[in-house]
């Protein structure tokens, strides 16, 4: 889209003219869910904070300042829309103690066949709190000062939610490279914990039957 | 974990998430979302005038009420014969008297002052504007209604002199020196029709304050009496009271029978426009705890376990705008009938889900705090029965049953959240004078 068009966009949408308000909307999708997959559970989630950033967009537009670019505005409004969204549900934000968790070795963590796919689903396995500080650390850039801010936490929580979010992505992605050494990991989109747990399950109970019949 | 093994696995990610090389595909129902949402807005936006335009008549009232309230207090009362006050009108003061004819006004001070003291010096003349007739002193910044203290009996051959308003026969009390004085010779028979002649008698007596008695009434100031009793009769002073009141009520969705009760603290103002008509408005802190079903909870978020019901917790502005008429009044009682509408301002609203089996965590979400809450601009019906015990003119005691009726859905979950209870509240009229 033409600097001149998304202009063109824009004036439309101060009007509140619903139809530049669309295409503005239509253009800016991808984009703007991008941002919101990467804060959010799943898809629908995603979607309804991408929607409550454009309604935020739309009621605000007069406020943009022509002369900076549009998508950084967007962005930061999407962003912003996803740390609102985590603090309504700051509740069911829970943490893991990683205490018992297994050790992780140091392998090569860098799988060069792990795609958009692969990875965004990784980091909406998080636990909210953990993907939030991720996304605000390892992606946007932001320090663990601003992050506190940001959150309404401490800076040594932010430190220590990034530090259990790299520990459980990292085990995902050496899980999804033995999944897939082992024949199990189709598109390594499919990584899911409770399916192993299940499985799990499943197997000590055959071996419980096993001894009773002997 | 190394730092250097931290710095690349948040590269691979950076790398791979920041800009996605094939975007989320376009779901034309997200749009349609959006739309309801918008559409929401543009829908509150119309009723947004509403409380604006309320404000705007509450204020005209108050401003008329004002008026009324404030014109019967400039009129001479008749049976008082102690104050004689000039109607708004005239700026000017007729007389005949026989001898000493004089007006004197005082505009600050509020002593008499001996009718001697001002003729003299116009008789020397100060300045020959004024004739030798009628002598009058106003004050300069009087308008309507200064207080006057007019000569003697009436003579009605009496030479009077004649200065109309555009002669500005002004002249400075030399003698007093004071400059707030000024000395003004005017016809009555000029002006007849715009001024009111007195004829009264000053009382020299000790009285402080600018005090005319007035004594044989001539056919003018008898007219004037009379306006005032015809006023006294046909005006009615709007009575305004504040009251302060608190509630406990019940909320229920859609029907009492699964019902918490809340509490209500807040400030009314109301205004009786006439004797039987009363209009109220205040702002009310309620908070509304209430359980529903989850049938009548309504979000867009997908629980992927149906919780068996959902406890709100919420704390809003009430803001009335009521209209009660009066059905019954004997002795100190009254009891009146009320309706009107209600808009909710949201302070706080959250929401805790309750799932079958107690508290699984693992299968949805316990508890959600809606950040951004919202306001319902007249969505609630009132309807109220109040009995009110005047104590004395200034105190009383109400009670009054109330019920609250949801008009629109109220609150992010669209529940219709109907309230009743019974608030018991402390009147006190601003405007003691009026009867309760």
């Amino acid at each position: 889209m033409g600097e001149e068009e998304l202009h063109q966009l824009i004036r439309g949408c101060i009007k509140q003219d619903r139809k530049c308000q669309k295409m503005l909307y239509k253009a800016f999708y991808g984009f703007s869910m991008g941002i919101c997959l990467r804060y959010a559970g799943n898809r629908d989630e995603a979607a309804e904070v991408m929607n409550q950033g454009f309604f935020k967009v739309f009621t605000h537009i007069e406020k943009f300042d022509q002369s900076r670019p549009f998508k950084a505005w967007l962005g930061k409004i999407m962003m912003n829309a996803s740390i609102d969204f985590y603090r309504a549900n700051l509740k069911m934000a829970y943490t893991e103690d990683l205490d018992n968790a297994e050790h992780v070795t140091d392998g090569e963590l860098v799988d060069k066949n792990l795609n958009y796919e692969d990875l965004i689903k990784m980091v909406q396995q998080l636990p909210q709190a953990y993907r939030t500080v991720f996304n605000l650390f390892a992606i946007e850039g932001y320090s663990h000062e601003e992050i506190g801010e940001m959150l309404n936490i401490n800076p040594g929580t932010s430190k220590s939610n990034l530090h259990k979010a790299r520990h459980k992505l990292k085990q995902m992605i050496l899980n999804a490279d033995a999944g897939r050494k082992g024949g199990n990991y189709n598109s390594g989109a499919n990584y899911n914990t409770s399916i192993v747990a299940i499985r799990t399950i499943d197997m000590n109970g055959v071996f419980l039957n096993k001894g009773i019949r002997e | 974990m190394s730092i250097e093994k931290d710095k690349d696995l948040d590269d691979l990610f950076r790398k791979k998430l920041e800009d996605p090389v094939d975007p989320v595909g376009y779901n034309e129902a997200d749009w349609d979302a959006l739309e309801e949402m918008l559409g929401k807005r543009s829908k509150r936006g119309i009723v947004y005038w509403l409380p604006v335009l309320g404000s705007v008549a509450a204020l005209l009232l108050l401003f008329f009420g004002y008026l009324v309230l404030r014109h019967p207090a400039s009129v001479v009362k008749p049976g008082n014969g102690q104050q004689a006050v000039i109607p708004s009108k005239s700026d000017t003061i007729t007389k005949n008297s026989a001898t000493n004819q004089q007006a004197i006004v005082k505009p600050k001070t509020d002593t008499i002052l001996p009718p001697a003291s001002v003729n003299k010096p116009a008789g020397q003349g100060a300045k020959p504007l004024i004739l030798a007739g009628s002598v009058a002193v106003i004050p300069k910044n009087s308008k309507s209604g200064g207080n006057y203290v007019p000569g003697a009996t009436p003579n009605a051959g009496n030479r009077t002199s004649v200065a109309t308003a555009a002669q500005a026969p002004v002249v400075k009390d030399g003698v007093s020196s004071r400059s707030d004085e000024v000395l003004v010779a005017y016809s009555p028979v000029s002006s007849l029709q715009e001024q009111l002649i007195f004829n009264a008698q000053v009382k020299a007596a000790n009285r402080q304050g600018l005090i005319a008695a007035v004594h044989g009434a001539n056919p003018a100031n008898t007219s004037g009496s009379n306006k005032v009793k015809i006023k006294a009769k046909t005006g009615f002073q709007p009575r305004y009271a504040i009251s302060i009141l608190a509630a406990p009520d019940i909320n229920g969705v859609g029907s009492f029978q699964q019902s918490k009760v809340g509490t209500n603290e807040g400030l009314l103002f109301s205004v009786g426009v006439s004797k039987k008509l009363t209009f109220s408005t205040g702002a009310i802190y309620s908070v509304k705890p209430y359980i529903t079903p989850f049938e009548d909870y309504h979000t867009p978020y997908h629980f992927p376990v149906s919780p068996i019901n959902v406890t709100a917790d919420c704390r809003m502005l009430d803001i009335p705008l009521n209209v009660g008429y009066q059905v019954y009044s004997k002795h100190q009682n009254t009891l009146s009938l009320g309706t009107g509408l209600s808009s909710y301002i949201m302070l706080h609203e959250s929401y805790k889900f309750n799932y079958a089996g107690g508290s699984i965590y693992a299968t949805g979400p316990t508890s959600y705090t809606v950040p951004n809450s919202n306001k319902y601009f007249f969505g609630v019906l009132n309807l109220n029965a109040t009995f009110q015990h005047q104590v004395n003119s200034k105190v009383g005691f109400s009670v009054q049953p109330y019920m609250k009726l949801p008009l629109t859905n109220i609150g992010y979950s669209q529940v219709r959240l109907q309230t009743t209870g019974v608030a018991i509240g402390i009147n006190w009229n601003l405007n003691s004078s009026s009867k309760p």
